[in-house]
């Protein structure tokens, strides 16, 4: 081969090298960062109560880069742990994935915050597009002591409820306002959160 | 096989560089499309705005609450000779008024407690230690209060009247008149 198609090959390997470098890199950075769509979501956390993950350094700028790029992405503008705290889960108490065909038994009881609500929220994190008027229960509605809601696609004879309808894989956001500081200390031991039960799923698979 | 290792070489570093670059300028670039969204929504510079009852139809952010009512001011301190004044107007349930800035970061939050509440922002220049300042020149204020019905949202509706976020503060009203003897 001559000089110049030597050369000419060379280069060709470089340029290569540098797109298939710039593109994994920035893809594994947008991935790694829950920034592809239904990629990551808010459900990876450092904090894991029974499902619900939280990272305590949201909106702060003692967050790590790819916690802040997530945060940015499925919680823009959300409140520093001083103010509010965020518990995510996408799966049930056995551990698999919510979604919409099912039908769910969400349990809890006294929050240690002064104002809590649970809501529900799609893949793309966005409430899902129904016009049911149930995709979020408060400690307004549910009282101050023990309490349940179905979470189902259509509303339950009777009771607190959410609508999952054109929710598809969805996931539960659980706020917390003005918590207790033992609360950041130790939440393990100062909360205990929502249950959430499989009751039944369409097809008839529990 | 010495060949290849300039090409993997060069692979290694601008996968680390584009890596590290992306994960850095993520916030600021979301933040970005965020306020320029607000913008062409018609949601004023340096004044608040009162967003729609949040429901599936109206949501404009990822993961709003529909049991709050949000108002929101962007502000820019390159458009600005001095300081802003932002004041919350008292609401008798949950609210706060929370600053973020051009990165996404919360740098400050005040609890309305049923009060209402006024802070002086800064732009990023130094001033004195004491004073509230952004970090960055853009940026997004966020007023919520806890309204889950609609009949507590059409009262935030008249309260949110009495926000404000501007570069010019209307003076105190003046003292009422003692009546005359």
């Amino acid at each position: 081969m001559s000089e110049t198609g030597r050369k000419s090959r060379r280069g060709l390997a470089y340029g290569l090298a540098l797109v298939i470098g710039a593109v994994a890199g920035g893809g594994s950075a947008l991935a790694l960062s829950g920034l592809f769509p239904g990629f990551g979501a808010m459900s990876d956390g450092t904090v894991n109560l029974d499902g619900w993950k939280a990272d305590f350094s949201t909106g702060s700028e003692a967050a790590d880069a790819y916690t802040r790029a997530r945060i940015a992405r499925h919680g823009l503008l959300a409140l520093a742990r001083t103010e509010a705290v965020y518990f995510t889960r996408n799966t049930d108490d056995q551990g698999e994935r919510l979604r919409e065909g099912c039908r769910y038994r969400l349990s809890g009881g006294k929050m240690p915050a002064q104002w809590w609500s649970v809501t529900l929220y799609d893949a793309e994190s966005r409430l899902p597009m129904n016009t049911d008027g149930a995709l979020s229960l408060d400690a307004s509605r549910a009282g101050e002591e023990a309490w349940s809601a179905t979470i189902a696609p259509q509303a339950p004879d009777e009771g607190l409820w959410l609508s999952s309808q054109g929710g598809g894989q969805f996931d539960l956001t659980l706020r917390l306002y003005v918590t207790e500081a033992r609360l950041i200390k130790d939440p393990v031991a100062t909360l205990t959160p929502p249950r959430v039960e499989r009751q039944d799923c369409a097809g008839g698979a529990a | 096989m010495n060949r290849w290792i300039g090409p993997f070489a060069t692979a290694a570093v601008a996968g680390l560089a584009a890596h590290v670059y992306t994960v850095q300028a993520a916030p600021a670039f979301i933040m970005g499309r965020a306020m320029d969204a607000m913008e062409q929504r018609g949601v004023p510079l340096h004044a608040f705005s009162l967003a729609p009852r949040t429901t599936p139809q109206t949501q404009t952010v990822v993961r709003p609450s529909p049991d709050l009512a949000y108002s929101v001011c962007r502000y820019d301190f390159d458009q600005l000779d001095g300081p802003l004044t932002v004041r919350m107007a008292a609401w008798d349930n949950y609210s706060s008024v929370s600053f973020f800035d051009g990165e996404t970061n919360n740098f400050l939050t005040v609890r309305g407690d049923g009060k209402a509440r006024e802070v002086v922002l800064h732009g990023p220049a130094p001033v004195s230690s004491r004073a509230h300042r952004s970090p960055t020149t853009k940026g997004l204020i966020l007023i919520r209060r806890l309204a889950p019905t609609q009949a507590d949202y059409d009262r935030v509706t008249g309260v949110s009247a009495s926000d404000l976020c501007t570069a010019d503060p209307s003076p105190a009203p003046p003292p009422a008149l003692e009546p005359q003897p």
